[in-house]
């Protein structure tokens, strides 16, 4: 059972819960972009912003639910460390606004996850024009929301860590 | 043959999930009711249950923290307390006439998640305003 410290155990966890949550930044940034500016057509091969918006996004859908809750699922779980081990001595310390930012983005993360199924139903019918604001919204918002809960979940990595 | 049969009757089965007016039911509803749904049960304090990790009990509803016990966790509650009830709903609601069905706002979907935003702000002013 000794095989790891406790502390490389919940880190380890930590740095699936990053991995995971990288691939989900890029694909909803990527997706955020292609559905705010559209590359009309391409003349030429492109530039770098050109290209970064040329996905093909409905495509990035299925795998973005399937990130957000993998990542929502490893967050949760080291959640229960970080209740105890963490957030405590936070509080002690008197860094209030930096707990409520943690709180703020355990909010902002649940939010997403119930709107992950119309998420994906609006991009699974990216063809019909009556979901096209509903997309575009949900989209930026889950892309905000995301980049949101990265910066944070960092910062507060940065504050106390699990190592 | 067989491989192939089964490749289209799941490729349609896909396709008529991701078409059918009950998934579209479905779907917005559990948006729409998800997002109030978790701001309710935060304004009201209704977790499904209380987790209370030093001692790793699980107690049903909403639990204080007790001394010796450690802390009280009530954000997995919120949230399993959102999913739930908004799946029920969400089912019932394809039970409902395909119009009925229909007349749910689309805007809502996009627009409650973003007027969430601030009250989901002001719920934490205790840690803002922290003297």
């Amino acid at each position: 059972m000794d095989i790891i410290s406790v502390p490389t155990f919940w880190t380890i966890w930590l740095l699936f819960h990053l991995i995971v949550s990288v691939g989900l930044l890029g694909a909803l940034t990527h997706q955020a972009v292609a559905v705010m500016v559209p590359v009309r057509k391409m003349a030429g091969p492109g530039g770098f912003v050109t290209r970064f918006r040329a996905v093909p996004a409905p495509g990035y859908a299925a795998a973005v639910c399937v990130m957000w809750v993998i990542t929502f699922i490893l967050g949760s779980y080291i959640y229960i460390k970080y209740r105890t081990y963490i957030r405590i001595p936070i509080e002690q310390a008197g860094y209030w606004k930096t707990q409520g930012f943690f709180d703020f983005k355990e909010h902002v993360a649940s939010i997403g996850l119930v709107l992950l199924p119309a998420y994906w139903f609006f991009w699974k019918n990216a063809q019909d024009p009556e979901y096209d604001t509903a997309r575009k919204v949900l989209t930026v918002f889950l892309c905000v929301a995301c980049w949101f809960l990265f910066i944070v979940g960092h910062v507060l990595n940065n504050t106390r860590g699990f190592a | 043959m067989s491989t192939s049969n089964t490749t289209t009757t799941a490729t349609s089965a896909k396709s008529s999930a991701a078409t059918s007016s009950k998934v579209r039911t479905f779907v917005i509803t559990f948006a729409v009711v998800g997002v109030l749904l978790y701001c309710v049960c935060l304004f009201l304090n209704l977790p499904t249950f209380t987790y209370h990790p030093a001692v790793n009990r699980i107690e049903l509803g909403w639990g204080p923290a007790r001394s010796g016990e450690g802390p009280a966790m009530y954000w997995y509650g919120w949230t399993a307390t959102t999913l739930i009830v908004s799946t029920i709903v969400g089912f019932l609601a394809t039970l409902l006439p395909e119009n009925v069905g229909k007349k749910i706002p689309l805007i809502l979907v996009w627009l409650l998640p973003i007027i969430a935003i601030p009250y989901l702000i002001w719920d934490l002013r205790q840690w803002w305003f922290h003297p």
